[in-house]
């Protein structure tokens, strides 16, 4: 008998008028409440200015979304065989996760990594490991998304990355994929030691963005990650406007290293959640993307139509997701991933059910994945773009999203845009503000979770926690095997060669290649930048 | 009755601070103090808890690091001497994973869905009347 019983009738029901981002509903919108709406400069065509209605014009029927699951644990083999088992299942894309000792750019055998190697993530070393970890997948084929979230650490994993398709004979041209790559993570979302500057992290970004910009016109080489920022405790509103400023603060760097707007614009991409409220998310990706195009047509007043397109890939909300009852997050998956669909997503990752209890099962895994092919195939809603259109209330709800977001980012423009507004402390201080302020609404009860603070049970949890053996052993004697068989004068110079491109601001990834050629390990690279500008301390409490 | 001191710390390179940082806040608000040191050494969390002279330890482990990290910590409390310290453990950690950190020493676990309130009106029980081993 679940407990709270009253509340099955009803009595108990979230009668709460506002949207997660605190956005007041009413009970009923009529033609009324859209009135001012011009349909063809607020709403315009699919795969056209302002691209409220996405960004292809006929959407999922000319080209469905990527199915691009999360992978990675353990070393590169047990990752590879993750791979393999998602492409034969039926997955399109590749989607890499990485632990937080490679993803923070330090070695295997780091005093404080003991206990993390492989866990959360791929360990990564260097190039022999990366050989591993994509062996007989066909990179020139399918596109890969490396989550390499902290710029520290992404362009030299990125560089071994770039160094293993050039002995496999791949051109550099033909690479199709994605890097994170993104500051804030670094500075705001995650925590780790030795932090760098917020403003060379953001250089080092941008190092990236150049470069691919010069060499691979298929690379999207960031991805703001407003997921990530949403899962550190911002709202929709929040996620949005950082996403944007993001972006304007990329390319406004770009454009200052000399670089035309329609040279990279077209490749800056980003990175959303799809979390409960099914139409504030909606309402979230269509205002984001008009929001997006404005801006960008008013700052850079860009001739290539693409470089004023939000795209964007999706992972559904890791946060909403219980560890009570895991298999009610089966549906709370579904309801994100329709969410996404309706909001016209590029790229799509939907959690897996044991998300707060372990890293993805076998079988969660492919749960997830089966719910992505479920929404393709069985409801019928790739069938026509933007279904949502001309809603009274989506569209009242997409105009007050894009009010919202407008004056946030208004506001980080007066406190001198994005990077000072993290070096202030003032980005930590709205996050853990607003996530605060949800943590006693779920505490308080006023905010309901089935399974938590309401209609919960005794019942022990019954699901198969997935685990591995640790990646420990077999990366200290990889890296022992890596520095038994190197030149380390050709390591130490090409170390060396690094240090000066930082100190001199050249862009650091030609260096970060050689290095990782000659044989430096991921740690030895990152360690050149944290010597110089680590040290950081994170402005929290 | 003296401000109870709890240290907050994150082991290894565990990277989410978001849980750690809502229970300090909300430790603040229930009128503790709490100083949060980041990712560090099990030696460095020992060490700041006996220079701060913390009756508290909170432990976030959000990337499965604790039955590396933990046994270390509690191991060395007991060789500084230490051991009353009470240590709270918070974050995603399985079932037998607390059944065996409760036996070696842990006070009290507190994983996700736990109540901000929950954690708060169990420390100052715990530090009022010393009590034992609780599995919250």
């Amino acid at each position: 008998m679940p407990k709270d019983a009253s509340d099955a009738l009803g009595s108990g029901l979230n009668h709460s008028d506002r949207t997660g981002s605190g956005i007041a509903v009413k009970a009923v919108y009529t033609a009324e409440d859209v009135a001012d709406l011009d349909p063809v400069t607020d709403l315009g065509n699919p795969g056209e200015p302002p691209y409220t209605r996405g960004v292809h014009r006929d959407m999922y029927r000319g080209r469905l979304w990527t199915i691009r699951q999360l992978a990675g644990f353990g070393t590169s083999e047990e990752t590879n065989g993750r791979f393999r088992l998602l492409l034969d299942q039926g997955a399109t894309g590749i989607n890499c996760v990485f632990d937080f000792v490679t993803n923070r750019g330090f070695s295997s055998d780091h005093p404080l990594a003991e206990g993390d190697v492989g866990q959360g993530g791929v360990a990564i070393d260097c190039l022999a490991d990366m050989r591993r970890l994509f062996d007989g997948i066909p990179i020139d084929d399918v596109s890969v998304s490396l989550v390499l979230s902290n710029p520290v650490g992404a362009g030299a994993i990125f560089a071994a990355y770039l160094a293993m398709a050039r002995e496999r004979g791949i051109p550099w041209e033909k690479l199709r994929g994605t890097l994170q790559n993104d500051f804030l993570m670094e500075t705001v979302v995650l925590t780790a030691p030795n932090i760098l500057e917020p403003a060379f992290s953001f250089r080092l970004s941008v190092d990236v963005v150049e470069f691919c910009t010069q060499h691979l016109p298929q690379w999207n080489p960031i991805s703001f990650a407003g997921y990530n920022y949403r899962e550190a405790g911002a709202n929709a509103v929040q996620e949005a406007a950082l996403v944007i400023a993001h972006a304007l603060a990329v390319a406004q760097e770009m454009v200052r290293r000399g670089h035309p707007i329609d040279s990279f614009a077209p490749r800056l991409s980003s990175f959303f959640t799809a979390d409960n409220d099914l139409f504030e998310e909606v309402a979230k990706y269509r205002a984001a993307r008009r929001v997006y195009h404005r801006l960008f047509q008013e700052r850079f007043r860009p001739q290539d139509p693409r470089s004023s397109r939000l795209r964007f890939h999706v992972q559904t909300s890791g946060s909403a997701l219980t560890a009570q009852q895991p298999l009610n997050n089966v549906s709370r998956a579904a309801y994100h991933a329709l969410a996404a669909v309706l909001g016209g997503a590029q790229s799509l990752h939907v959690s897996a059910y044991d998300e707060a209890l372990c890293l993805p099962s076998e079988a969660a895994a492919l749960t997830a994945l089966r719910t992505q092919q479920v929404l393709v195939h069985e409801t019928g809603v790739t069938r026509t773009a933007d279904p949502l259109a001309g809603s009274y209330y989506v569209e009242s709800l997409t105009n007050e999203m894009e009010r919202r977001i407008l004056a946030y980012l208004e506001e980080m423009d007066r406190l001198g845009g994005l990077v000072r507004a993290v070096e202030s402390g003032w980005v930590h201080r709205e996050l853990m503000g607003t996530s605060y302020d949800r943590e006693i609404a779920i505490t308080s009860g006023e905010r309901k979770v089935v399974g938590v603070n309401c209609f919960t049970d005794d019942v022990p949890i019954q699901i198969e926690l997935f685990r591995f053996p640790s990646a420990l052993e077999q990366q200290r004697e990889t890296l022992a095997n890596l520095r038994a068989t190197r030149d380390q004068d050709e390591v130490s110079g090409a170390l060396e060669r690094l240090r000066q491109a930082v100190v001199g601001e050249e862009n650091t990834m030609g260096p970060l290649i050689d290095a990782v050629c000659a044989g430096a390990s991921i740690g030895e690279c990152c360690d050149v930048f944290r010597a110089l500008h680590g040290g950081w301390q994170q402005p929290l409490l | 009755m003296p401000l109870i001191k709890v240290v907050m710390a994150k082991m290894g390179f565990d990277a989410h601070y978001r849980g750690a940082m809502m229970v300090a806040r909300h430790l603040v608000q229930r009128g503790m103090e709490v100083v949060y040191i980041g990712n560090r050494l099990p030696e460095e969390i020992v060490r700041t808890v006996i220079d701060e002279d913390a009756q508290v330890l909170g432990l976030s482990s959000l990337s499965g690091n604790h039955m590396v990290m933990v046994p270390r910590i509690l191991a060395l409390l007991r060789q500084e001497g230490v051991q009353r310290v009470k240590v709270l453990l918070g974050g995603v950690v399985p079932t037998e994973d607390q059944r065996a950190l409760l036996s070696q020493g842990v006070s009290a676990v507190f994983g996700t869905g736990s109540s901000l309130d929950a954690i708060a009106d169990w420390i100052e029980a715990a530090i009022d009347h010393g009590s034992d081993a609780v599995h919250a």
